[in-house]
């Protein structure tokens, strides 16, 4: 496992490389994009700031073995770009500015994930040890709006402000709407409840999703998990970039096709797991310890797992 | 509207159920006249039918008040897309009024979220961390123009505990679709509506007291509008009074005690001076408040009110007109009037106050004549000449806009189009210049700028050949709020540029006589617009797509010879009065013989269907944004594309359903398919764009070769050149006109919309 850092700031290299080295990696750091060349010769991963990434696409490019890595402490607009352009940019780790690293337990996550081939963690591991976790059952519409109101009481007893209960609220409801009626699909594939979204309906125990939501009080983790696994890389990565350049609209799937702007906007961290034909876990993660301001400013993380 | 701050909301508060807040969504309607008002109030969600709503609203002007507005989900958005598109179809306009934070954001998201509207009001979202609450305060989009320009809101008082309390956004983020809507002030008939109706507070200028008066023979015709308080002038408009005197009252919102005894005084004053004082128009707390017995004293008489109704039916609030002496048996018992609602035709019920109704019986029966009548129809429907007759109390002239601007804009505008031309490479002029006016560096990429930056104007960009014969470009961006849309917006520049230089090293004349005057006048007028206007969104965004698009095609058309990523980035950070701006610099260099590749390969001809083709060349962006590939007609000779209309410059998109990407391609497949239709037999349909349309379809019906031949007529008899791309003889039509079938046999045919 060779890990390629290409990292201007030499602190941040050091610190990112650790967490690659603490499993084992063997890591590379290299601060000026000419002296790449030598260095990728047997890598698997190369990590670099989305600033770098033209290059890094253009590299992934035509080394079909190397897999590519983004951190970036800007909106992730461009980081998309280079994710629909290269099938090998599946992560996008968020920073606070150009001097600081990515968040330490999403990286060794990431890395761990990319470099051993882990599947997807547990919930507990998005929070710390402790954590206060309640478990949601939806089968019906009229669980489904229970469970909104759930989520929001939850946030609400943590005395958050009120304006990020409603926002994970919205989330919860956005990717419950997703889980329950663009998901199920009959034994010949075809979507059974995509066609009317007004519809009441209720899932059998085989279709219902499960909704995850914990705190340690400082991050806040909504998970929701459907038993389908339907879940496409492009609608991820094609939804987001729709939203953020204008917001057209994809109506092609029933909704205004801009579920994963609501997801963008409410979380500071999305980690999207799909198990393919056996189940889609979409988890978000946010930072109690932002103002909403901050949040709006700060750069997002994005990550998409296949397996 | 006055800068209001809410109370906290209940949900708020620490240990209440936030998911109690979320109430499934209401719409209240209030119309009068013209104008019909939407309240919508909880969430849009899959449960709101925004077509079946937009079904129900008649009228001219519609404000959607989405001040309740909790949440919108995503298929929320679709349902009010479609709303706002069906409704934007049977109104003239749409005003959204105090939209909520959550409005806010789907502006910012949504394409066309507003449809044709125009936001006028909105919410800011404040926090106060000393005592933990929320609040949001309301601005407008006249009144707060500067704040909202700078994105930046300062803070304030809080309601709650009075410690200050911040903007609890991000300016940059929230304020971006306000950013690119113009600055507009609602028109007074919506004013007066939102005043006096819905009593809403909108301006303060439109809350002050407006007096027109206008004299006819011996009668005086005044109108009142705003808050009646103590500015109204009694003695001012007692003056020689005499005669008739009809007050139209209807415009009158709030009634302050001061305007009460001002009025009041107003009516004893002039009992003596006039024959009789008609009051028309009366609204609910003008009958409530000053049209009791010792109010009207002996001339006043009131011949008209306005009182809430509800049609139930139609689910619509809106006040009717009554006539006082029509239905004065009716209102001498404290009961409404029977009246039907205009658009279903079903009972409206009342919807007065007990104060309202208990006052209706006080009222005394006027005398008006039906000529007096007729003369009150006739002079209410008159508008106010202001400059004539009209008596101001407020600051009139306030509404009276100056155009001293309009002939210097002209003069600028034309200096502007003469120097259009240049404008490509302005920031070559501008050499040496420094990123001036931008206000003070905070930060860049880099401690020094690069040497490859020689001119930094925004906006510009330019190219240079190298010594070693390759070719440097250079994109900056205009000022863009963030670091990645300034990089975006530079490479893009950068990569315009190097198609732009390209087509100057085409050496083929042909080449150079059909292929850029496709472009080369939209391009100049678009960057000659931004040049004149920099600041002006539109033409930014004219310029900035076109150029994405010119990239776009390049990358996809250049074969690898322009390089993936570019030689050169670098940005700045600058603190402008508007909040931090940056401006991106990128360079790309391309070799030399790559250069020359480029410029000896677009002008490569192949040759199908008797037409010479060429590749889509990059610059065609400018003019079609939306083209990905296709081959352009250099030159076509007589035969089956000439007779059907296609002439030079014309681009070929498609043949019979499949994609051209480029020339050779287009060979190829027109080939493949002729081969296959002469088999066959069947209908050519080819893809076009040209002129400024949509792209359109060209058909010809191909004959089965050998079988029975469907004529593709010519030009009247003459032979248009025997060999119709391959196909067998084209049978002569003798004496028949058939110019009108297929068009002549030179040029385009008359079927061209663009000829």
């Amino acid at each position: 496992m060779q890990v390629v850092i290409l990292e201007r700031n030499k602190l941040v290299a050091r610190r990112a490389a650790r967490h690659f080295a603490s499993i084992g990696a063997t890591c590379t750091l290299v601060e000026d994009p000419a002296a790449l060349g030598p260095a990728l010769p047997g890598a698997t991963l190369l990590c670099s700031d989305a600033f770098d990434g033209d290059l890094v696409v253009e590299l992934l490019r035509n080394r079909p073995g190397l897999r590519g890595l983004l951190w970036t402490a800007e909106p992730i607009k461009r980081s998309l770009r280079h994710m629909q352009d290269c099938p090998a940019i599946s992560h996008v780790l968020a920073r606070k500015d150009f001097e600081s690293p990515p968040r330490p337990w999403e990286l060794l996550m990431a890395a761990r994930r990319i470099l051993l081939g882990d599947g997807a963690p547990p919930f507990t591991a998005y929070l710390d040890w402790g954590a206060q976790i309640i478990s949601l059952a939806v089968s019906t519409t009229a669980d489904r709006d229970r469970a909104v109101a759930n989520v929001q009481e939850f946030i609400a007893r943590l005395q958050a402000p009120k304006r990020v209960g409603e926002m994970f609220g919205e989330l919860a409801h956005e990717l419950l709407m997703n889980a329950m009626y663009d998901a199920p699909v009959d034994a010949t594939g075809h979507p059974m409840y995509a066609a009317d979204r007004k519809a009441e309906i209720t899932l059998s125990a085989a279709q219902q999703p499960t909704v995850l939501l914990g705190t340690d009080g400082t991050k806040l983790a909504l998970q929701v998990r459907d038993p389908f696994g339907r879940l496409q890389r492009n609608h991820v990565v094609g939804g987001l970039l729709r939203g953020l350049s204008g917001g057209e609209m994809d109506q092609s799937h029933g909704g205004a096709g801009l579920g994963m702007m609501v997801c963008h906007n409410s979380a500071a961290a999305m980690f999207f797991d799909v198990m393919r034909g056996r189940a889609t876990e979409v988890t978000a993660v946010f930072e109690l310890d932002l103002n909403l301001r901050e949040f709006r400013t700060s750069a997002k993380s994005l990550h998409f797992f296949a397996s | 509207m006055q800068p209001e701050t809410s109370a906290p909301t209940a949900g708020g508060q620490p240990g209440v159920p936030a998911g109690a807040a979320d109430a499934k969504l209401t719409v209240d309607k209030f119309a009068d006249g013209d104008i019909a008002c939407l309240r919508f109030a909880g969430a849009i969600d899959e449960s709101f039918e925004g077509k079946k709503l937009a079904g129900s609203v008649k009228a001219a002007t519609l404000i959607l008040d989405l001040g309740g507005v909790k949440k919108i989900s995503s298929f929320g958005i679709r349902e009010w897309v479609d709303f706002v598109t069906a409704v934007g179809k049977q109104v003239q306009k749409i005003v959204l009024i105090e939209c909520t934070p959550k409005v806010v954001d789907q502006l910012n998201m949504v394409a066309n979220f507003a449809g044709g509207g125009r936001v006028f009001s909105f919410y800011a979202p404040f926090r106060c961390d000393y005592c933990d609450s929320e609040h949001r305060v309301l601005l407008q989009v006249d009144r707060d123009h500067e704040a909202i320009k700078s994105m930046k809101l300062p803070e304030r008082s809080c309601p709650s505990c009075k410690e200050s309390m911040y903007f609890d956004e991000d300016g940059a983020t929230f304020f971006s679709y306000l950013l690119g809507q113009e600055k507009f002030e609602l028109e007074p008939e919506i004013v007066h509506f939102l005043s006096t109706k819905l009593n809403y507070a909108v301006s303060d200028v439109a809350r002050k007291l407006r007096v027109d008066k206008l004299i006819e023979g011996r009668a005086t015709f005044v109108r009142l509008g705003g808050d009646l308080d103590q500015s109204f002038p009694k003695d001012k408009l007692a003056e020689g009074l005499e005669g008739t005197v009809i007050f139209d009252v209807g415009g009158v919102g709030r009634i302050e005690p001061a305007g009460a005894a001002q009025w009041r005084g107003f009516v004893q004053m002039v009992s003596p001076l006039v024959s009789e004082l008609f009051i028309i128009g009366a609204t609910p707390p003008f009958v409530e408040k000053l049209c009791n017995k010792d109010d009207l004293g002996a001339k006043a008489q009131v011949l008209s009110i306005n009182l809430p109704f509800q049609c139930k039916t139609c689910a619509t609030s809106g006040s009717q007109l009554v006539d006082v002496a029509e239905h004065y048996d009716m209102l001498k018992l404290a009961t409404a009037p029977d009246l039907k609602c205009v658009h279903c035709k079903n009972a409206l019920t009342c919807a007065a106050s007990e104060a309202l109704m208990t006052t209706l019986p006080g009222l005394p029966m006027p005398t008006a004549t039906a000529e007096q009548r007729k003369l009150i129809k006739d002079l209410r429907e008159r508008k106010p000449e202001k400059k004539k007759v009209a008596t101001t109390v407020a600051d009139a002239a306030q509404s009276q806009k100056s155009s001293w601007w309009l002939p210097f804009a002209a003069a600028f505008v034309a200096v502007g189009l003469a120097g259009g031309a240049f404008l490509g490479y302005r920031a070559v002029t501008a050499k040496g210049a420094t990123a001036a006016g931008l206000g003070k560096k905070l930060s860049a990429s880099a401690t020094a700028r690069p040497a490859w930056i020689t001119a930094d104007v925004p906006g510009g960009a330019y190219c240079k050949d190298m010594p070693d014969q390759s070719l440097a470009c250079v994109g900056v961006s205009s000022t863009a709020v963030a670091q990645d849309d300034a990089l975006d917006e530079a490479n893009d520049a950068a990569l315009e540029s190097i198609a732009n230089s390209v087509a100057g090293k085409v050496d083929d004349k042909k080449w150079r006589a059909a292929l850029p005057p496709i472009w080369q006048s939209t391009r100049q007028a678009k960057l000659a617009a931004f040049d004149r206007e920099p600041n002006n969104t539109q033409a930014r965004r004219d310029v900035r797509d076109a150029r994405r698009a010119v990239a776009r095609l390049l990358s996809k058309t250049s074969a690898g010879a322009v390089p993936a990523a570019p030689s050169g980035k670098y940005w700045e950070e600058y603190e402008s009065g508007d909040g931090k701006r940056y401006l991106a610099f990128v360079e790309y260099t391309v070799r030399g013989a790559d250069v020359a590749r480029m410029a000896k390969s677009y002008a490569e001809n192949s040759t199908a269907l008797g037409a010479a083709v060429v590749d889509v060349f990059p610059s065609l962006g400018w003019r079609y944004p939306n083209i990905s590939g296709g081959a352009v007609v250099m030159a076509v000779a007589d035969g089956r594309l000439k007779s059907r209309g296609i002439t030079e410059g014309y681009i070929m998109l498609e043949v019979r359903g499949r994609a051209v990407p480029n020339a050779a391609t287009f060979a190829k497949i027109a080939s493949e398919e002729m081969t296959q239709l002469e088999l066959v037999g069947g209908t050519l349909e080819l893809k076009v764009q040209s002129g400024d349309t949509e792209p359109r379809s060209f058909q010809d019906t191909i004959a089965k070769k050998g079988g029975d031949a469907v004529p593709t007529p010519n030009t009247g008899g003459r032979n248009t050149g025997g060999n119709n791309g391959g196909t067998t003889g084209t049978p002569n039509t003798g004496n028949v006109n058939v110019w009108d079938r297929v068009g002549g046999g030179k040029g385009p045919s008359r079927d061209d919309p663009n000829q």
